[in-house]
Parts: structure tokens; sequence; C-alpha cells
């Protein structure tokens, strides 16, 4: 038994220090606010703070931290992409992940899982091959399997699919990993706070003032705040915040819908995902699988869930998996995905002075978190893009220079 | 699941659709700047609220206009191209 | 020990059937209507399960679908909820998550250890070292999880159907039965659903004393009979709401999906727990729950009973429990003032304590903690903080809490009801409901039987009056509840802890008190950290108390609080419902059954299935495949291409349309001829292409891609709206079929077949003529996909086993052999032919792609045009090239998506690459770095194994480069 829970046992009194404090009022100004008080605006936060000095921040949460994608999603981390942009930044994502447990003192359950991408069809296959190079020739760890070798590692997988698009092979990454996904937003955040960062839960953003094309203000349903630098992290919220300064962006919102089952014992320790089954699927380590389809088919704001969803990813799961039958989903529910064209972000600064922007960030939000945070704090801080968003800046859309993300299909996750 | 009303062939199960995305009059190419025409090509209009979209009944091949509340995931109201109003 | 009942009036028990099953190894009977629950209890078998964290004993809790800590395993079944499912002969259950067996779980230990796992314990250990989380991890799953899964289950699906009514009512309680009554009249078709296999609500155990409860309830049914209009359907849950009045029910054998125009919501109120040291011990029920146990199970629940009540539901009890011989020991009331009714002369007149303004401090624990053996009172006034000299130690096998309760509001929820908590009845109650659902009952805050019918007869009303069957009257609601029917605070802290808020999650008072130390102080933070309301009864009994805890601690009221947001489902519903028989469209070309009889290897493209290769015996896949490809080059091949695309495109404004949506020009292409049509988008990027051909001056037929041609259709149906276009479209995919018959002898074999006259004058290359194939209608023409003379002919689906037939047995003494896709995609390899999705990406430009000659940039427009312009002088980035490797270069081979590289730098990848049988070597498209692009530089290629190997650049086509054989006079 680990030292550290013997001391809630004999300490009397409660051995843990509160994980967040109560700001008080909101003060007349800050060096720098960061709009949304998700996993990605915490983490820029943090990064502020403990890299770069700059603690006079406020987080402006309009809910409860967390409550916006960082908790919605399937908590699924890697960094097998297409291109070498994306490879390179997800790649430092999964790195600074492997070291936030101790950072920040706070286990998250980083659970390096393996990562299947199924192919059901050659083309698939032909992009899982693609996909692999790319990451090998990154020096990421990715390997197009076949079926042998994904029944050795998923005893339990039907590779027939009832005879509906037997699978031919998958790409493996072997550092594909899952996390609490509320608890990384809460570590960004009890670290900022530490070090003198204001998180304001219940607060919302109702305008930003511009001034000669450069931000001086934030109002809020709580006051008006002066600040010169603004950072949008409000994935799914974005086009509104963009709008108060006046931005287009390609972004369109899709809900993603996402489910649980009832727990179960351990059996299945990989990620599984099959684009052409719509499908992705882990256990979690409450027992629970967590399970996610495709995006919903029509822009929507709304977080509602819908049944057809529950029913085809049903389906599919008894494609791969017939002996779940039987087991039951708990609960459904859906997030709110900020699209963009190439399925790639948009990142960095924007043609408003002192507004900076974290969006675009779709169905793959959650694994960037801590990168996302890192670079967009070091733009942030220096007024300078950091090196490895440089090609998601917002302006890749006029110059047309997307990233290639999308691929041969439009299979996003 | 949702009902939406195709205006030829009246309520039917949203599943029968297809979402074709925002309405866009498009800009006179000849006539227009590198900056509008790429706006054109890529931005929308993300925020929420009541939007005209095209939607596609796939069993009939019908493309009409549809006013959707996309905060409520309302349906206000649908009609064919022909009978938009650009005023609106 | 039998702890069964003379038999109860109404009892769900057929007593004339006896049911043997085993728990736990060893046999037990119980009666045809006993759930697995009932059954055990009445047999005297109190633990019914082990809790998910501590793994303590639990039993009967509350008889309403929140019993989550007794659930069973049998055979490969698992998470079997023991106080809904109904016993069967032969069965046999075991208790899941336990080590060992239930009474001897060896997990039991975790409960000795609580001090050390505090809320959230494991947030705060096992991540140091990092190298020893692994093992942590893994201790942790197996110790968490409920049932085993067996890998070996066989898959059962239900029946899966659609439903249709004007009202869709749930519950069937007394306000639900009235509300049914009262709709029916107005000839509305109607469906009444309840979750419990009998009909009644709380009218099939409550108000037993009342005497009329059963008649009421008979008098009710049968009215409900006289009927025709309303269908009951009970053991039916509403598991599901969703937009527009679309509900998911299921019951064991079936899931339908309900279209009503109207739903009513009668579905009642799940009673809530009091919080106390030890308040999940075998023999604490709910009121309810002991209540539903002696009434439709005629089991007593305890002998010696101590009842905790806030309400006048709590002297009611006592009084049924009196008359089952129940030994109520005392009636602890936490309210000061206690009942006012007449009701608190009735249970003292039987002699029966009651202890106003008092409060269960603990329940005192049995052995193994596996049983009540008394409470300890403390007076509300007196005793906080402590005073133990006045404590009052009771002795009793049971304690029944009837303290509150919470509307069943799951469906009202997910149709985004506006619930507010109403101060005065301390609880939450429906304020405003999305049109077309109604609320009647006591989910509508509504407790007196006499208004619960009146409630449910209003809602009936609306509903007829809502869907225009009947005119609205001026019916009138029965006023809410004036007292409050629940506790605001039924919560007593205790230094040891153990008082549990949430038994799925084994939540107690101090988790929640610490939580909110730690700042997860809103109910969502605190639903995550605390998982609180996240095990399988979802909070159901928990989430209330929760909020009153957060509002204790924050120093708040309840008023205008908010419990987490509820979603479906309602109550967990297997995938087996969910699937139902799963559906898979798969797309097979008219011809599928001649390729299967030809021996051919199939595989999937988009939703269709074609021929991959014809297998041989002996020969390897890649023999077969060369083998195809030589017959072609050689003889004559056939290729089944019933999946492309086929559009006719017809009106005076076709030529408007095409010039519009294709990057070449088409208003001059001659009648009876074909051009190559390549298709972007708006911001210029390649996305489908294919073959125009013009049959008449207003008359167009298209080919696209396989893949595309739905979206292809969908966009030029949109087109010609947005553009006003006197045009129409007919989508002939499905309809048509299509065949390549290629090779030199394409002409020998075919002349014969049709009235077509092929002589190369009459029919030139890209001509397409129409004409009869076999007596059939087709249209003939003459494109060079794979480079040689050759007829692709389209002919209606039907008609395409006859034409086939008949080119199959013309084309015998020629050697004919059918090819397949694989042949089909070397072949124009061959030939340097692009493949849009293979050779091209998401966004690859016409430049790219070496199809710059295909794009007329001086047209007034095109779709991507204005968007080229803006790119076309950019510097290109990538170009796709052709290459070969040396004629003895054998392996390893170089595969499609292999990288091309450059100074360690990613400059393109191979898109597609094969063993050319005809050129005898590897030839393959790649794209790279435009300064590498010319014929003659050296591309870099690196392989699987990280090696890189040389390839040379060529110009394309790598076969016939004058494209000669196509135009051959064979």
């Amino acid at each position: 038994m680990p030292y550290r829970l013997l001391r809630f046992a004999l300490n009397k009194k409660y051995a843990e220090p509160p994980m967040f404090t109560e700001p008080s009022k909101l003060k007349k100004s800050y060096d720098v606010v960061i709009i949304g008080g998700g996993g990605h605006g915490l983490a820029a936060a943090y990064y502020l703070a403990r890299d770069h000095g700059i603690t006079n921040v406020a987080v402006i949460e309009k809910n409860y931290i967390g409550s916006g994608g960082t908790g919605r999603n399937t908590a699924i981390v890697r960094s097998n992409y297409l291109t070498a942009e994306g490879v390179n930044f997800y790649d430092k994502s999964v790195k600074l992940f492997l070291d936030l447990s101790t950072e920040f003192n706070l286990n998250l359950f980083y659970s390096e899982r393996g990562h299947f991408t199924l192919a059901h069809t050659d083309s698939a296959l032909r992009t899982m091959r693609w996909r692999a190079e790319v990451n090998k020739h990154m020096g990421v760890e990715s390997v197009l399997v076949d079926r042998a070798f994904i029944k050795e590692i998923i005893p339990e997988i039907d590779l027939d699919c009832r005879h509906n698009m037997p699978v031919m092979g998958a790409l493996y990454h072997p550092p594909g990993a899952i996390a609490r996904h509320d608890a990384v937003a809460w570590g960004y955040g009890r670290g900022a706070n530490m070090r003198g960062v204001e998180i304001h839960q219940n607060t919302t953003v109702t305008g930003i003032e511009v001034k000669n094309n450069k931000v001086v203000g934030v109002k809020t349903n709580k006051g008006l705040i002066q600040t010169n630098r603004i950072l949008s992290a409000v994935a799914g919220y974005t086009p509104s915040i963009t709008k108060m300064v006046g931005l287009r962006t390609p972004i369109v919102i899709h809900p993603l819908q996402a489910c649980v089952t009832e727990p179960m014992k351990p059996w299945l320790n990989a990620i599984v995902v099959s684009a052409s089954f719509h499908l992705y699927i882990s256990q979690s380590s409450r027992g629970e699988l967590v399970m996610g389809a495709s995006l919903d088919p029509y822009e929507l704001h709304s977080t509602r869930s819908t049944l057809d969803f529950a029913e085809g990813l049903s389906g599919h799961t008894l494609e791969l998996f017939p002996f779940l039958s039987e087991c039951k989903i708990l609960r459904q529910w859906a997030g709110l995905s900020d699209m963009t064209p190439d399925f790639s972000p948009i990142m960095g600064k924007t043609c408003v002075e002192g507004f900076y922007i974290d969006a675009g960030w779709g169905t793959w939000g959650f694994k960037a978190t801590p990168a996302s945070g890192k670079t967009m704090a070091f733009t942030v801080a220096n007024d300078q893009n950091h090196e490895i968003i440089q090609p998601f800046n917002l302006s890749r859309f006029e110059q047309y220079e997307l990233v290639g993300e999308k691929g041969a299909a439009s299979v996003g996750h | 699941m949702k009902i939406l009303k195709c205006p030829i062939n009246g309520p039917r199960p949203i599943q029968e659709f297809i979402f074709g995305g925002e309405y866009r009059p498009m800009p006179d190419p000849n006539n227009t700047s590198n900056e509008t025409w790429a706006d054109y090509v890529f931005n929308r209009a993300g925020e929420p609220g009541i939007k005209r979209e095209w939607w596609y009944h796939l069993a009939s091949g019908t493309w009409f206009i549809a006013e959707h509340d996309t905060v409520k995931d309302v349906f206000i109201k649908t009609y064919l191209l022909q009978n938009i109003t650009e005023d609106e | 020990m039998s702890e069964r009942l003379d038999k109860r009036q109404g009892e769900w028990i057929d007593r004339s059937r006896s049911i043997h099953f085993q728990f736990e190894g060893d046999d037990y009977t119980g009666f045809h209507g006993d759930t697995i629950s009932s059954a055990l209890w009445a047999n005297g078998v109190h633990i019914l399960g082990r809790s998910f964290k501590y793994h303590r004993p639990r039993g009967i809790f509350g008889f309403d679908d929140i019993d989550c800590n007794a659930m069973m395993e049998s055979g490969s079944t698992t998470n079997i909820r023991a106080d809904l499912t109904l016993i069967e002969e032969g069965m046999s259950v075991k208790a899941v998550n336990t080590l060992g067996s239930l009474k001897k779980d060896r997990l039991r230990f975790l409960d000795y250890f609580s001090a050390f796992t505090p809320v959230g314990f494991y947030y705060k250990a096992f991540h140091t070292p990092k190298r020893l989380f692994p093992f942590y991890e893994n201790q942790i799953r197996k110790i968490a999880g409920l049932g085993k899964i067996d890998a070996q289950t066989p898959m059962k699906t239900v029946i899966k159907d659609y439903g249709f009514c004007d009202i869709l009512i749930i519950g069937a309680g007394p306000a639900g039965l009235s509300a049914a009554i009262e709709a029916a009249a107005s000839g509305a078709n109607i469906i009444i659903i309840d979750q419990t296999p009998h009909p009644g609500g709380t009218l099939s155990y409550r108000y037993k004393n009342k005497g009329p409860a059963i008649d009421l309830l008979n008098q009710l049914l049968e009215k409900v009979k006289a009927c025709n209009n309303i269908k009951l359907q009970l053991s039916t849950l509403a598991s599901g709401y969703y937009a527009d009045h679309w509900v998911c029910l299921t019951n064991k054998e079936r899931m339908t999906k309900l279209r009503a125009q109207s739903v009513i919501v009668a579905s009642g109120c799940y009673e809530q727990p009091a919080v106390f040291h030890n308040n999940d011990l075998p023999g604490i029920m709910l009121a309810s729950g002991a209540l539903r146990l002696i009434n439709h199970y005629a089991v007593k629940p305890f002998q010696h009973v101590v009842i905790l009540a806030a309400n006048a539901d709590g002297y009611r009890c006592a009084l049924d429990f009196h008359e089952v011989g129940i030994h109520v020991v005392a009636l602890v009331d936490l309210r000061r003032e206690g009942e006012q009714s007449e009701l608190d002369k009735q249970v003292k007149g039987l002699g029966i304590t009651v202890y106003r303004g008092h409060f269960i401090y603990e329940a005192i624990a049995g052995k193994m903690k596996a049983s009540v053996q008394g409470v300890v009172l403390r007076n509300l006034d007196t005793d906080i903080p402590v005073n133990k000299e006045s404590e009052i130690k009771l002795n009793c096998d049971g304690i029944a809490m009837s303290v509150g309760w919470t509307p069943a509001d799951g469906i009202l929820r997910q149709g985004s009801t506006r619930m507010e908590y109403d101060t005065r009845l301390e609880q939450f109650l429906p304020i405003e409901c999305v049109k077309g659902i109604f609320a009647a009952g006591r989910v509508n805050g509504v407790y007196a039987l006499k208004d619960q019918l009146e409630d449910g007869c209003c809602a009936g009303a609306e509903a007829t009056a809502l869907i225009g069957l009947t005119k609205p009257g001026n019916n009138k609601r029965p006023p809410k509840e004036e007292s409050p029917q629940s506790h605001p605070y039924p919560i007593s802290d205790h230094p040891r802890g153990k008082n549990f808020i949430d038994l799925d999650e084994d939540v107690q008072v101090k988790d929640i008190v610490n939580s909110v130390k730690e700042g997860f102080d809103s109910a969502e933070l605190l639903k995550r950290y605390s998982t609180l309301g996240m095990g399988p009864s979802q909070g159901k009994h928990a989430n209330l108390l929760a909020l009153r805890i957060l509002a204790h601690l924050r120093g708040e009221t309840m008023r205008g609080k908010q419990i987490t947001t509820a979603r479906p489902f309602t109550s967990p519903i297997s995938m087996g419902h969910l699937a139902g028989r799963i559906f898979t469209p798969l797309r097979r070309t008219a011809l599928h059954h001649r390729h299967k009889a030809l021996n051919a290897k199939f595989m999937y493209a988009g939703d269709w299935l074609r021929p991959e290769y014809y297998m041989t015996d002996g020969l390897s896949r890649n023999q077969c495949i060369e083998t195809e490809v030589q017959n072609v080059r050689n003889r004559i091949g056939i290729v089944d291409q019933g999946t492309l695309g086929k559009i006719e495109i017809n009106g005076p404004d076709v030529v408007t349309l095409l010039e519009k949506v294709y990057t070449g020009r088409f208003a001059k292409l001659k009648i009876g001829m074909t051009r190559y049509g390549l298709m972007c988008d708006e911001s210029g990027v390649i996305i489908d292409d294919g073959v125009i051909s013009r049959l008449a001056d207003d008359r167009y037929y298209i080919s696209t891609t396989s893949s595309g041609s739905a979206a292809v259709y969908q966009t030029l149906q949109r087109l010609v709206i947005e553009w006003g276009l006197e045009v129409i479209l007919v989508n002939t995919t499905s309809t048509y079929c299509a065949m390549n018959l290629a090779g030199p002898h394409a002409r020998k074999v075919l002349q014969p077949l049709t009235d077509v006259n092929l002589d190369p004058d009459a029919f030139p290359y890209l001509g397409i003529r129409e004409g009869i194939v076999a007596n059939v209608p087709a249209r003939l023409s003459r494109v060079g996909f794979v480079g040689e003379l050759g007829y692709e002919i389209h002919l209606p689906a039907d008609g395409a086993i006859t034409a086939w037939d008949a080119i199959m047995t013309a084309g015998q003494t020629h050697g004919i052999c059918p090819f397949g896709v694989e042949a089909q995609r070397m072949l124009r390899l061959e030939k340097g032919h692009i493949i849009v999705s293979q050779d091209t990406d998401g966004l690859t430009l016409p430049f790219e792609a070496g199809m710059k000659w295909a794009v007329k940039m001086d047209k007034p427009f095109f779709i991507g045009q204005r968007s080229l312009k803006i790119i076309e002088n950019k510097q290109r980035e990538r170009i796709l090239v052709g290459f070969i490797f040396p004629k003895n270069y054998l392996s390893p081979k170089p595969k499609e998506c292999n990288l091309v590289v450059k100074n360690g730098e990613i400059k393109g990848r191979i898109t597609s690459v094969g063993f050319s049988p005809t050129m005898g070597q590897l030839i393959g498209l790649a794209y790279t770095a435009p300064e590498d692009s010319d014929v003659g530089s050296t591309l870099s290629i690196k392989l699987d194994d990280g090696s890189l190997v040389e390839a040379k650049v060529v110009k394309i086509p790598f076969y016939d480069p004058k494209n000669l054989r196509q135009k051959i006079n064979g």
C-alpha cells in the first residue's frame, strides 16, 4: 500500500489541501484573460505561470471547470496522425502526458493500452500504411499489423465481423493511452491556481472590447476586465467568441456522442477504433466500456442525445464483440466539436492584436491538452507563434495552405 | 428521432435527410478580391442561432432550405429555394 | 426458514407454480412471479450482493429499479438485476463482484481499510514511482468492475419494431390509468406502459389499510379494458425520450421505437433514503420497498422494525406492517411536530411508541455486518452535538425509511422539462414541459389519491386537446400537495462514517464533505470527483441527497439548485436491444452470381462487393492478377463496372451545367462522342472524375467514380436548383449495369452480338453509340482506361446477365477471361491514369496530379476555378510522377504509401505501385518535390523496414505512350 494512502488513515484532519480556491471578485485588470476553463485553457494558464512567470491571469469559465469537451470525450491519447505537422505536435503532447501525474502529484490514470485502428477495406489499409510510414519516419511507434497480431492481443475480437466487412489489418500504435480526462483539467487548474492564477467559474463572457484592432478588455456578466491579451480556448463555443472580435473562421459545430456501459471486470486492454464501423471503444479503469461513434451529421449547438447513435454504435460493437449483446449501456451524452475543413486545429496569433485563438479541436482536443497549453502559453507570452503550431495558424485558409490531416477520406478521431 | 418537414413530401424522420451545409450565395468570382473569395470558400457562420441550411430529402431527391435553430434543434420552417426571400 | 406471508389480495406470485433455482450453489424454491430478490428473501437469504468499493453485504433496498448492489451472474450472462428479474425454473445465479463466495468474499477486508481509501484516493496515490503504476492499475482494475464477461457468450439480439400512437402514457398507476380513461373518450389511440409486470403503481402496494385500493384498481382496470383504443403494455420500460416524442420502449423480448403525438408522464416518485451510520445493512429498506415485498410477493421483510419517518406515509406503513404481523418497535419521526393527522393516533393506538424530533444516529450491525441488530436514536434538539446519556437504543432486525420522495422524472428531464426545487414540498417539481409532454400524479407533486386521479384526468384532457381530438376544456389541475412530503435534510453525521449516500458507489457523507473541501463544490464537479450517481442506478436515490449536503455545506438553501443533467437511459439497456438484428446494407452488382460461379475473390469497395480477382487453382493471388492483366493485353478480358456512378442529364441547359461543374470544355463535344471530365470542389481540390458522353444535342450521359456517385448526383441536383437551370437528372447507377470489354480481340467478339457498326470509321475511339447487345438495348463507348481496344457497355441491369453470357460465349474462342479490380488497377497504372482518392487525397490540386491538361483555366467559370487562379502561381509542394524500378530489382517490394524522402524529410508518398507484367518491372506513381519531378530524377523511397531504395522518374504512360493500342483496328 502506497505511503500516501497511509497518511489519510493516520491523519485525523483531512490530509488533502483544497484543489482550487474560490477567488474573490474579478479584478479590474489582468495581464492575460483566458476564456474557457477546460483542459486547454487551464493548461495554458498553468504554463503561462510556470514557464513564463505570468501569473496575473484570469481563467473565465461560464460553467464549471472541464464542463465542455474536456469532460465529454472518450479520453484517448495518441499521436499516430497522418501529417508531419500533426505527428510532431501530438507527439509532444504524448510526451508531456507521460510525466503529468508526477508533475501534478495527481494520478491521472494515464494508462498505455495500445491503440488499434482497424482497416476493413484495402483503401483503409492503404491509409493506415500511410500513417504508419509517416509515424515511423517521425520516430513515433506505429506499425501496420495483420489479423493474427490483432487476435493475439485481443483474443475476444471477431475479426470476421459476423461476415460484414472482415478486418484486414490494423494500424497499431503501442503508446496509445487513456486517461481520467476530468483529472487533467483539475491538475492543470490546481497547478495554475497554486501559482496565482484566478479561476472564475460561472462567469460568462458577453463581449470583447477592441480598439484600433487591439483587444483592450473583456465584458463579463460579473463586470468589465481590462486586458491586452486574450486567449480564446472554448472549442465548441469558438464562433461566438471570434464573432466578438469580428473574426470569421471555417469552424462549424457538430455534436459528437458517446456512451458508457455498466462496469465489468477487465477484459479489454487495448483501445480499438474502426473508422468503417464508426466506432471506438476502450475499457476504463473502473471497468466501464467507453464508446464513441462518428460526428453527428448536421450542425448543432446542442448536446442532446439521439437513439440512432446508440442503436448504430451497439450494432457495430456487436459485430466486433458479439458476446457483449447482454452488456448494458448505462448513459449516453454528447459534446460539441469545432470542426475545421482540414481536420487540424486553429492556433496562434490572429489579425486582431492581442487576440489568440486555440480552437478547431474537433474530435481530437483532449489528447492535445498539454501541447496546446504549452505552445499557446509560449505564443501569448512572447506574442509570437510557437514554431510547432505555425502550420495551424488561422491565416492558412486564406493562403490556401491547409494541413493534409484529412487524408484520402473524411475519417476523423 | 427528429421530424423534418420536406416541402414536397411533408414531415419525415430526419434519417431520410442529408444535411447540405449553410446556405451561402456565391459572390461573383470575376468581381471579388482573393480575400473575399477565400472567405466564401472556407469560412462559415459557426455561431449558434437560427440558420438557413441546405437539406436534401434522400428518398425523393428534393433539395430545400430549412430555417434551423441550432441551439434548440428546432426547424422553424422549410421551403424550396425558389421561395427564399433574400431580405430575411 | 420461510418468511412467506399468507395470501395477499392482488399479490403478484402464483402459489400454484413452484420454481426451483440455485443461488450461490444452494437450492431454493420460490413461486412463479417472484423476482430473484423476493424469492431469496422469502427463503431467509438476506445477503444478496456485495457493494462496489468496500464489499459490504447488501440486501433488498428499494425494489424500485435501484437495488444495484444485488447484481447476479448466471452462466454467461452478467449484471442481472435481482430486484427486477423473475426467477425461472432451473436458473442458477451467483452474486457478481465477489472473490470466493458471497458470504466469504475475500475482498470484504476492504471495508476495514476504508480510512486509507478516501474519496478520490486513486487520484492521490499509485502514480509514484511511475514504473509501478501499471502494476497498481492492474490491481485496481481487477477489484473494480462488476460482473465477469465471457467471450463465448452467444450473441442475443431482440426484435426491434416501430410503434405509433396518439398518446403514450408512462406509468399505469392511479394518475396514468385515469389519464388513459379520460383521453380514451376522445377516440385517441392510447398506449399505457408500466415497468412492472402488474398494473396499479402505488395502488398495488399502498393504501392497503384503507381498503379500497385493490377495488379502485380493479375498477380502473375494468374501464381501461372496456376501451378498445387503450393498449396496456406491462413489463415495459420507457428507456429514453428523444426529440419529437420518439420514445424507446423496452421489455425482455423487444425494443419498440414509438412515435407519439403526446406523452403523459405519470411515473410516480422514487422514495429517498435517510442517511445514518450503517444505513446500508441488509434489513434496512425504503418503506416502499418493504411494502412491495409484503404486498407484491407476500414476503415479510423483517420481524421487528423501527420506522424512520418524515411524512404521513411512514405512519401508514406502520399500520400496514402491524397488519401483517410485523412488530413495529418504534416510529421515529424526524419532524419535531410529528404527524398532525389522525394517523398519529391510529399508530399510537396500536401501542407503537412514536419518537418525535428524533433521528437514527446509527444502525447496530450484526455479525459480519450481515444484519441489523438495533438502532441508536438521538434527539434532534438535545443530542446535537453529542449527549450520549440520552441516546435511545432499540433492538430490531429491520429499519424502514419513509423520509421523502423525488419525482421519477428521467423521461421528463430527457424531454427538456424545466424542473425546479419547490421549497414547500422540499422536492423538485416540473415547472414547464415541452409542447406535448404532460406530467401527472406524484411526479407532478400531487400526492393525495383523489388528486392523483384528478390530475391524470386533466392531463388526459389536455393531451387530447393538444392533438386536436377535443376542444380545450376548462379543466383545472388539482392543487399540488401543500405539506412537505420530504424531509429537507434526513442526514446525520457520524464519526465512523459508513453513512451512505450512494449505495452503488459506496459514497459516504464524508466523501461529499471532503470533495467540497477540495474545491469540487458544484453538483457536476462533485459527481465527477466522487463518482456519485455514476453507478448503474444513476443516482436515483443519491443525487438529491448529495445536493442537500452540498447546499448545506455552502450555507445555501435548495432554492434554484439543479440536479446534474439527466440523459438516456432511464435504466440501463442491453446492446442486444439497441442493435436489434443488425442491418448492414450491402450492394451487389447485377453480375454478382456470375462472378461467384467464376470463383471470384470478392472485396469490399464502399458498400459494394466487387471481384478483386478470379481464383485459379494452383496460382497465387499475384499470379492470377498477372494472368488477367496479360490476357487483356494479349487477347481479351471483361470487367464488371456496374459500380460506376451513371447519370443521365437532359434538357436545354445541360451544357451550362457541365461547363460549370467540370474543369474541361463540353460545349463543342460532338454528338456521339465522349470526353474525360474532372471535378473540383470550391477550393480547387480534385473530388471526382468520369466520362461525359453526348447522346444528343440536349442529352448527356455521365459516369462518376463508384464512391463518389451519390455525392455527385446530389451536388448536381442542388446546383441545378441554385443556378435555375432547365435540366433533368436521372440517376441510373443501380438501374444500369456496365462492363468493359477490352483487349485486341474486343471488336471481333462484340461485333456479332450487336447491331452497332463497330468499324473504326463508323465508331471511332472515344465514340459512343446506342444499339443492342445480345438483344439488350445498350450504350457502347470506346474509352481507354485500361489502354486497349475496348468497349464499355452500359445496359439495363436486368439485361446484364444475358449480355455477359453472350459475350463470354462469343469470346471463348478468343480466350476471353474476366478480370477483377486488381488487374484493372494495374492495367490503368501501366497507362498512368490516376484513381481519384487513391492517387489524390483531401488536398490534391489538378496541377499536382498531372491533370493540368484537363483543366481549362480560360473558361468563363467552373467550380474551383477562382480558387485555382489564386493558387496557380504559388510554389507547388508536390508533383505526382511515374517511377520505375530496374528490371532486375525484385525485392523488398515497395508498397503503396511508402514515403518518398530526401535529406530526412518527407517529400511525398507512393500512391500506386505494382509489378507490371507487361513492362516486366515494378512501376508506380508517387508524389515528390517539384525539383525532383523531372524525368530521369531519382526518388529515394523508404520501405516498411526503414531501408531506402531508389527509383527513377519516367514519363507516363509507362505502356504504349502514343496510345496506339486503344485505337487499333483489331
